[in-house]
């Protein structure tokens, strides 16, 4: 059988062949991104990335719950109370100033999962109460007891009306 | 280091041997044309199909009340979902193409000759998986093309004998084509191809065997075969390269071409499209299945048009090897073969007229006096070559080969 | 249920039979964001009534480009991310037309003739001797006269018309295949890149086989 390696090597033909093998491994490279780009998010899902929500049916003391990426967002309309209890004090565990987690005094908007193992806390009087293993949090979303490791999360958002506001972007 | 680790697979793993044996050192006739190729670029785009398939599949409901609401949904919502789409349509198109080619290749070229019955016949059965696969992945957009074919072609069953009406239901899951049969053949549709992929490697075990042939026709001496790397791998490297320009000028450019506009509207039970037609792969064979009047005929006929090509082996009485390139009225017979099923693919593509009905069934006729006279005639042109003189490395081929046949038949 | 779908076959084979000789426009796709945006804005006044496109959502024409704004005088009550449907219920439109109209967000490539054929249909109204509306293209048509073109006597009215019904169909046509600009670009890239590839595997070939003694 004739054999090729018996044959003599030029610059050019390893040149051509180093190139050849370049570029073919560049395209293949590419051709593997649509199909990985095709498993994240679709335009429709990122679409909803974005919840905007109306206020104004909310009256003071109440808490509305939306659902935003698939999760529940807790917007309490705090009284004038519930404001002075909140910016009287840092809150328990994890102290953070009540004035940093709201961008206006009268509303809370907090991601409504227990930061522990992930349990959708309740609205009991004055705060929350996650009923899995007993964290405590208070209107502002602060850790006042159990073994919850952060304060309720505050997702970005931002007011587009004065009774409006839009969940996913600040 | 990489050279310790396949030492060390090779202690418990044929990898080098295997691959130095099958692969790169494989012996390959040094004269193999460029119709060699297409069976190297139908692995290729099988693996596509697969690839495609899968991801669409992340994306698809199989469902009739969401087939077709999720095909929008990757066409315009999900990233490069319409590149997925298009590639996927486009490569169903491309993978007939490529087999019908490879297949014609195989004819023309007498390939289908002792010792090579069994490729050919293992090639049948994937064209047959291959058929089987199309239509039912077509069914999945759930269009109105996609239903009224897949109801039709269902429809077909009711010619078994005696259980023909029940078979039909038994198949759709339901009296009609509907949610049930659509959910099914989703099923079947993904699992086909890895059957195929299966099919392929005993093709290619039955190949390694008895190797390929080549364009003489004539058993090349050792020294004439040639390492299959690097001179087939580059050349099926190459081949593949023009291939592709061919194939993403369709996806990019021109993708409606093989989609039928009636299959953008949503599947409607209750009203049928003005004109069912088959894709093109499937035309002649609708053509042939249209030609006969009685519809167990019909079926019969269409059965028939694609299970004839597996008797080629017992139809060819040539002792000439090499197919058509010896034999100037065996190269005749498949250029009018070629025509004919190219007016069959016309026939089958137009609304039925009394033109057309009766243009349709001459080619059907024709397309079966093709095989049937071929015992016949091959063995009249054998007498009339030898009288005229065949090159003598044949007629060496040939002595040697009933040679070989009186061996066997004393044993 | 046979006879019901021969019935419906033959009836829908009598079609050709009974267009007129009308030749079909030929029609220049134009699917730039100033055409679409038109498109949209007189699809609003004159088709949106009665015909939706279910798989069309407003957030879709703000990422083709679309002024945010603009979209938000369309879409009134109806959120970013809805889809733009008709104004009509399905029950009303059957009882007023005796049909639901069709969606449109695939027309275009629903019809054989496509653009072509879907601007043809929409200018190819005329008035009738009995003082009603008939359709070159589609005689059977259910659709009224959305444009009132067949009452277009003025040249220059017509032409006006004509416009509208160009820039229509240009939304329609990006509306059934969004991504085709993006298609065209990337299409073009790739096959260049591919001749780029193939002429060097056909080097690399030539070479390998070069060495091969006849």
């Amino acid at each position: 059988m004739a054999d090729f390696d018996d044959l003599d090597d030029t610059g050019r033909r390893d040149f051509l062949l180093k190139v050849t093998t370049v570029v073919s491994g560049a395209g293949a490279a590419a051709a593997c991104y649509p199909f990985v780009a095709s498993m994240n998010p679709s335009a429709d899902l990122l679409a909803k990335a974005n919840t905007e929500v109306n206020l104004s049916g909310i009256t003071p003391g109440a808490m509305l719950s939306v659902s935003w990426q698939g999760k529940p967002v807790f917007i309490l309309r705090r009284t004038e109370q519930q404001i002075k209890a909140m910016t009287a004090n840092n809150g328990g565990l994890y102290p953070e100033q009540d004035s940093d987690r709201v961008k206006q005094p009268e509303w809370l908007v907090v991601i409504g999962v227990c930061t522990h193992m992930g349990c959708v806390p309740n609205k009991e009087g004055e705060g929350w109460t996650c009923h899995c293993h007993g964290s405590l949090y208070d209107d502002s979303g602060r850790v006042l007891r159990g073994p919850a490791p952060k304060n309720l999360e505050v997702p970005p958002y931002r007011f587009i009306a004065a009774d409006k506001i839009m969940i996913g972007e600040a | 280091m990489p050279n310790r680790i396949i030492k060390w697979i090779d202690h418990r793993f044929p990898l080098t041997s295997f691959i130095k044996h099958e692969l790169t050192g494989y012996p390959t006739p040094r004269n193999l044309s460029y119709w060699w190729n297409f069976g190297f670029l139908a692995g290729f785009v099988l693996m596509l199909q697969v690839a495609t398939g899968l991801f669409l599949a992340m994306h698809y409901k199989p469902d009739a009340s969401m087939a077709f609401d999720s095909i929008q949904h990757i066409m315009r919502d999900v990233n490069y979902g319409w590149l997925l789409r298009y590639m996927h349509s486009t490569g169903a198109s491309a993978f007939f193409l490529v087999i019908y080619i490879h297949m014609a290749r195989t004819l023309y070229y007498g390939s289908y000759r002792a010792p090579r019955e069994l490729m050919w016949w293992t090639g049948q059965g994937l064209l047959l998986l291959l058929m089987a696969t199309a239509f039912m992945g077509y069914l999945l957009p759930w269009g109105q093309m996609s239903f009224w074919g897949a109801t039709v072609i269902t429809n077909l069953f009711r010619a078994t004998p005696f259980i023909g009406d029940e078979v039909v239901v038994w198949l759709r899951g339901d009296y009609a084509v509907g949610d049930d049969t659509l959910t099914r053949f989703f099923a079947l549709h993904y699992l086909f191809p890895f059957l195929i992929i299966g099919a392929v490697v005993v093709h290619l075990v039955a190949l390694h065997t008895v190797r390929s042939s080549n364009p003489s026709g004539i058993d090349l001496a050792d020294k004439d075969n040639i390492p299959f790397h690097p001179y087939y791998t580059i050349k099926d490297f190459y081949g593949l390269g023009v291939f592709m320009i061919v194939y993403f000028l369709v996806v990019f450019f021109f993708p409606h071409s093989v989609l039928e506009p009636a299959n953008n509207i949503p599947a409607n039970p209750m009203v049928t499209p003005d004109h069912i037609v088959p894709e093109w792969y499937f035309l002649p064979f609708y053509a042939i299945l249209r030609s006969v009047p009685n519809m167990v005929g019909g079926v019969v006929a269409m059965g028939l048009s694609v299970m004839i090509f597996a008797f080629m082996p017992f139809l060819d009485r040539s002792r000439i090897p090499g197919g058509a390139h010896y034999r100037p009225v065996f190269r005749l017979l498949f250029y009018i073969f070629i025509l004919d099923i190219l007016v069959l693919g016309y026939v089958g593509y137009v609304l039925p007229t009394s033109q057309t009905i009766a243009i349709g069934q001459v080619a059907t006729i024709i397309y079966f006096m093709t095989f049937s006279i071929l015992p016949f005639v091959s063995k009249a042109e054998d007498k009339w070559l030898f009288k005229r003189g065949l090159p003598p490395k044949i007629l060496a081929l040939i002595a040697s080969e009933e040679e070989e046949k009186r061996k066997r038949s004393l044993r | 249920m046979n006879k019901m779908i021969v019935f419906f076959a033959l009836f829908a084979c009598g079609f050709p039979a009974s267009a007129d000789e009308v030749k079909l426009t030929k029609f220049q796709i134009d699917t730039s964001v100033l055409a679409v945006e038109r498109g949209v804005d007189a699809f609003m006044n004159a088709c949106h009534g009665c015909h939706g496109l279910k798989y069309v959502h407003y957030r879709d024409l703000a990422s083709f480009g679309i002024d945010k704004d603009k979209i938000a005088s369309w879409r009134g009550d109806s959120t970013l991310d809805s889809a733009m449907s008709s104004l009509i219920s399905d029950e009303a439109a059957l009882q007023s037309f005796g049909i639901v109209p069709p969606d449109l967000s695939m027309i275009i490539r629903a019809r054989e003739g496509g653009a072509g054929y879907v601007y043809s249909y929409l200018i190819g109204y005329y008035q009738t001797t009995d003082g009603k509306t008939g359709n070159h293209f589609f005689p059977l048509t259910k659709m009224p006269d959305a444009l009132d073109i067949s009452s277009a006597t003025d040249p220059a009215k017509r032409s006006d018309l004509q416009g509208k019904a160009h820039d229509i169909v240009s939304f329609l046509a990006w509306a059934a295949d969004p991504h085709e600009a993006e298609r065209k670009t990337l299409g073009y890239y790739v096959i260049a890149y591919l001749i780029l590839l193939t002429i060097l595997l056909y080097n690399v070939k030539l070479d390998v086989w070069s060495k091969l003694r006849l």
